[in-house]
């Protein structure tokens, strides 16, 4: 992911990120129907079985209603009025390459193989397609498959027939039914046995065309004690409509194998009167199917205009671990509905959970979260903690744990606090000169310090800076 | 199960327009518009279901609602056998499925305690009940089971404590229902007027195997600087459904003690909502629950903090045993404005056997920046370094594990300010641990 450097440049506007790269597209017409799906099919050269596959789901979909428990409102989404294929005009165009290239580059993306400095392969998908995946055959040395998920489902559609939908299957939810049906790009990663990928695997997802839905597929399997530490960055330009993004991220650790997800999410996410901004609803979820596996959840929050995303752990293996460190930030009319679930099935099995919501201006930031214990769970172990900072009184802050335990040698523990941030504190920072809004971003950066410390090195320095960024005119 | 309860009619255990004239009838001034007024919201509001998050882990279709008949209004009758906690009380009612009578140990000594049937209420504190009955103290109106206890109560009764006075020994309410299939459905209404101290303890029995159901509501007042203590001891018999949806609002300054113990019934379905509602008011709610065999046992309580300087502190503490199961769902909910509040609530469990299983939803909505709220679960079974010491000190594997779950539920029983209250707690208690 992008280096110091390339960052410091980009976070000095409130969302650089904002542009928007003139290339010539390809896009369906809105609409969403059987005829559709059997053209994003055929458009990506898909074999039978994934158009039949899609076609299941999108017949699911049609039986589905849309979620309304979460702690956000929104108008109604016209699923018809969204373009659900978009894609720069890429055959022997080198014009295009190039200013795809330089669409990256200037978000810091580093999409050259030169750039090996920055010690990260990258997948970099534009709207509904991959663009280009970096050290490709570095990583092939290793046996790893690093590739978007089309080219997986050409390439290795073993791999894939086995995996996909195993996790999530098709009709988990209404956004992940309707993801596995028009889904259009993401990652594909494989790590054999025994490998410990030398390079974090990157994943950047930029929305540019207008009204398109961006569907990204990922899957990532790790076999038995393999290692993978994957990233994931986002953005968009600001647009006032909404555009939805509805995403479904699979993840699987077989014996003693470990994934480590890290995101950090900076998709437009309105301007003050919150008009615009993302629609950002999303599955995610490991699966711990060997013992002593780990899969470990790292986000950080900081765009879109709704937020609703639960990044989950069902911990199956004996021994299996889970954890998931969030930092949601919430400013303007920002609304975010996010957790994490951690179902225990397998014996000694332990899940961490640190969750820090920050909300400031009128937006609502819940942390909402499930610890299941299963009677087989013997010996399990869970502690959660949730805290939440309010910045001014126009905000709000809910949490809704669920702690569920079937098995009496379980422990469980939460743990949660909302306050404002400190007088106490302020006032010992500010009497050391420090002005105002630095204080607070320093209280901030305390508070959120469990959670950035779990993140790659890069990217915890560039999270500390986004924050900030967003701080900035929060405050006072 | 649903389409059982939601059939045709709308109705179910008799409670139609028929039942109403029955219970409204002779009744009149503020008890028949509430009954009316209620009535009509009872019948417009649906069932809850499975789907009601509220619900969702204890299925309203489990309630033997067809099964059990509603009581006709219960008229007084002589006092019946005396209980060995009688004579601890300044007042107290006793109701058993024949109807109710109120015995008074004051011998003119404790004054500025009123304890009527609400029908001899609305005569003498026409005004106080018309403000009390159906008040601000109910902060949820859209309740099925709140509604259907205005509409349709068939025992009430009205506790008033006049400005700047102490009741030491307080009131005691105590039910001793034989079953057959009854509905019984309580409805009590606690006035502290400003400056007063006062207890109220209700107790609630009835025979193993015997199937019955208890709908109850409660409504308590506290007014400036005024203390009121209330204990709940639950001790139905395993063949007893229970519905308790109970409002609490405090004043400036005042203060609630709320003790609620759940050890009895088959199924039992808890609303505890309590409003600190002007600065300074404190609130402190503790519960006990203890499900065995296969009780079921859900409670939900809400902390209102709907002004500055407000206070609430709560502790829940439950345990599970063989195929027991408990729910426990908490809010503390502060608004706009409601700042320099101290809220904290904490939900503790023991699961002591694999087959019980326990639910724990704390939850926070806040609306306001400068406060402090908090909450806190945990669950487990009994610490093995514990049972190691006690039995390294002589003590069998029973005798253990019987110390230690006792010494759990302490810091709850000692909640309560009477020691032969507590007795029976640990009796309770006790009996349950097997």
């Amino acid at each position: 992911m992008p280096t110091l450097e390339t960052n410091s440049t980009l976070v000095r506007d409130e969302y650089k990120y904002g542009f928007s790269t003139d290339v010539p597209t390809e896009s369906f017409e809105k609409g969403l129907n059987e005829e559709v799906i059997r053209a994003i099919s055929a458009k990506k050269n898909e074999p039978e079985w994934m158009t039949e596959w899609r076609l299941k789901a999108f017949r699911r979909w049609l039986n589905m209603k849309e979620p309304q428990w979460a702690d956000v409102s929104y108008p109604p989404i016209d699923y018809q009025d969204i373009c659900y294929f978009s894609a720069p005009k890429l055959e022997n165009n080198p014009e295009v390459d190039e200013e795809l290239k330089r669409t990256f580059e200037r978000l810091g993306v580093p999409m050259h193989e030169r750039d090996r400095l920055a010690g990260v392969a990258v997948d970099a998908v534009f709207d509904s397609v991959s663009v280009g995946t970096t050290h490709k055959e570095m990583l092939a040395e290793k046996g790893i498959i690093f590739c978007s998920i089309s080219e997986a489902i050409q390439e290795h559609p073993e791999l894939v027939k086995k995996y996909l939908g195993t996790v999530v299957p098709q009709g988990d939810n209404f956004f992940a039914a309707l993801n596995s049906a028009v889904f259009t790009d993401g990652s594909f990663c494989y790590i054999p046995k025994g490998v410990r990928c030398p390079v974090e695997l990157s994943t950047y997802f930029r929305i540019n065309a207008v009204d398109t839905g961006q569907f990204e597929r990922t899957l990532i399997v790790c076999e038995d004690d393999a290692y993978v530490s994957y990233i994931e960055g986002c953005t968009a330009p600001s647009r006032d409509r909404n555009q939805l993004h509805a995403a479904v991220v699979e993840l699987i650790a077989l014996e003693g194998a470990e994934i480590k997800y890290s995101t950090v999410q900076n998709w437009y996410a309105g301007d003050e009167e919150g008009r615009g901004g993302i629609y950002n609803f999303v599955t995610k979820r490991g699966h711990c199917r060997g013992r002593k596996s780990k899969i470990s959840w790292t986000q950080v929050e900081v765009g879109s205009a709704i937020t609703w995303k639960y990044p989950s752990v069902v911990l199956e293996g004996d021994d299996s671990v889970g954890e998931f460190y969030s930092v949601a930030f919430t400013n303007r009319k920002m609304q975010a509905d996010t957790g994490t679930k951690m179902v225990h099935v397998g014996r000694n099995t332990k899940s961490t959970i640190v969750s820090k919501g920050i909300s400031a201006g009128r937006s609502r930031n819940s942390y909402r979260g499930l610890v299941q214990i299963l009677p087989g769970a013997d010996n399990a172990r869970n502690h959660t903690q949730c805290d939440s900072m309010l910045i001014g009184d126009t905000c709000t802050a809910n949490t809704y744990p669920v702690i569920e335990c079937e098995n009496s040698t379980a422990i469980t523990e939460h743990e949660a606090t909302t306050s404002k941030i400190s007088e106490e504190q302020m006032f010992y920072i500010t009497s050391r000169g420090i002005d105002e809004e630095s204080a607070t971003s320093l209280i901030v950066n305390g508070f959120c310090k469990e959670v950035f410390k779990e993140l790659p090195m890069e990217f915890s320095v560039e999270a500390v800076k986004l924050l900030e960024l967003k701080l900035e005119h929060s405050v006072g | 199960m649903t389409t059982i309860l939601e059939h045709e009619s709308g109705f179910w255990a008799g409670l139609n327009e028929d039942a109403f004239s029955g219970a409204a009838g002779g009744e009149e001034g503020v008890l028949r518009e509430r009954r009316t007024q209620a009535f009509q919201a009872y019948r417009s509001l649906p069932l809850p279901t499975l789907r009601d998050e509220e619900w969702r882990r204890t299925d309203p279709g489990l309630f033997p609602f067809e099964a059990v008949s509603r009581l006709a209004n219960l008229g007084e009758i002589p006092f019946p056998a005396a209980s060995d906690l009688d004579d601890r009380f300044d007042v107290v009612i006793a109701v058993t499925d024949e109807g109710y009578a109120i015995r008074d140990n004051r011998d003119g000594k404790v004054c500025g305690l009123t304890v009527l049937p609400l029908r001899e209420a609305l005569r003498q504190y026409g005004d106080d009940l018309a403000a009390c009955f159906d008040g601000p103290a109910v902060l949820e109106r859209d309740r099925k089971f709140t509604q259907l206890n205005s509409a349709f109560w068939n025992v009430g009764f009205y506790i008033h404590v006049a400005k700047n006075t102490a009741v030491e020994r307080g009131v005691l309410i105590r039910y001793e229902i034989t079953g057959r299939n009854a509905l019984v459905i309580p409805r009590l209404i606690v006035h502290a007027e400003a400056g007063s101290r006062a207890r109220v303890t209700e107790y609630y029995q009835s025979p193993d195997g015997q199937a019955m159901m208890c709908i109850g509501a409660r409504e308590m007042y506290v007014d400036q600087a005024a203390q009121l203590s209330l204990y709940a001891v639950q001790e139905w018999g395993n063949g007893a459904y229970q519905i308790a949806e109970d409002w609490a609002r405090v004043g400036r300054d005042g203060q609630i003690d709320w003790v609620t113990l759940s050890l009895g019934s088959k199924i039992s379905k808890m609303m505890m909502g309590c409003e600190v509602a002007e600065p300074n008011a404190n609130a402190f709610m503790s519960g006990l629950f203890f499900a065995n065999e296969k009780q079921h046992i859900d409670q939900r309580t809400l902390q209102k903090h709907a002004a500055p300087h407000t206070y609430s502190n709560l502790l829940y503490k439950g345990a599970v045993k063989d195929e027991g199961r408990s729910v426990y769902q908490g809010v503390i909910a502060a608004g706009k404005g409601a700042i320099k509040v101290d809220a904290y609530q904490m939900n503790k469990n023991l699961v002591l056997n694999p087959g019980a299983r326990a639910d724990s939803l704390p939850g926070l909505m806040i609306d306001a920046d400068d406060l402090k709220c908090s909450h806190g679960s945990t669950m487990g079974n009994l610490s093995p370094l514990e049972l190691f010491y006690l039995k390294s000190r002589g003590l069998s594997d029973v005798e253990a594990r019987r110390m230690l779950v006792l010494a759990f539920f302490e810091e709850i029983i000692a909640k309560l300010d009477d020691e032969f209250l507590q007795e029976r707690v640990r009796a309770d208690v006790n009996r349950k641990i097997g």
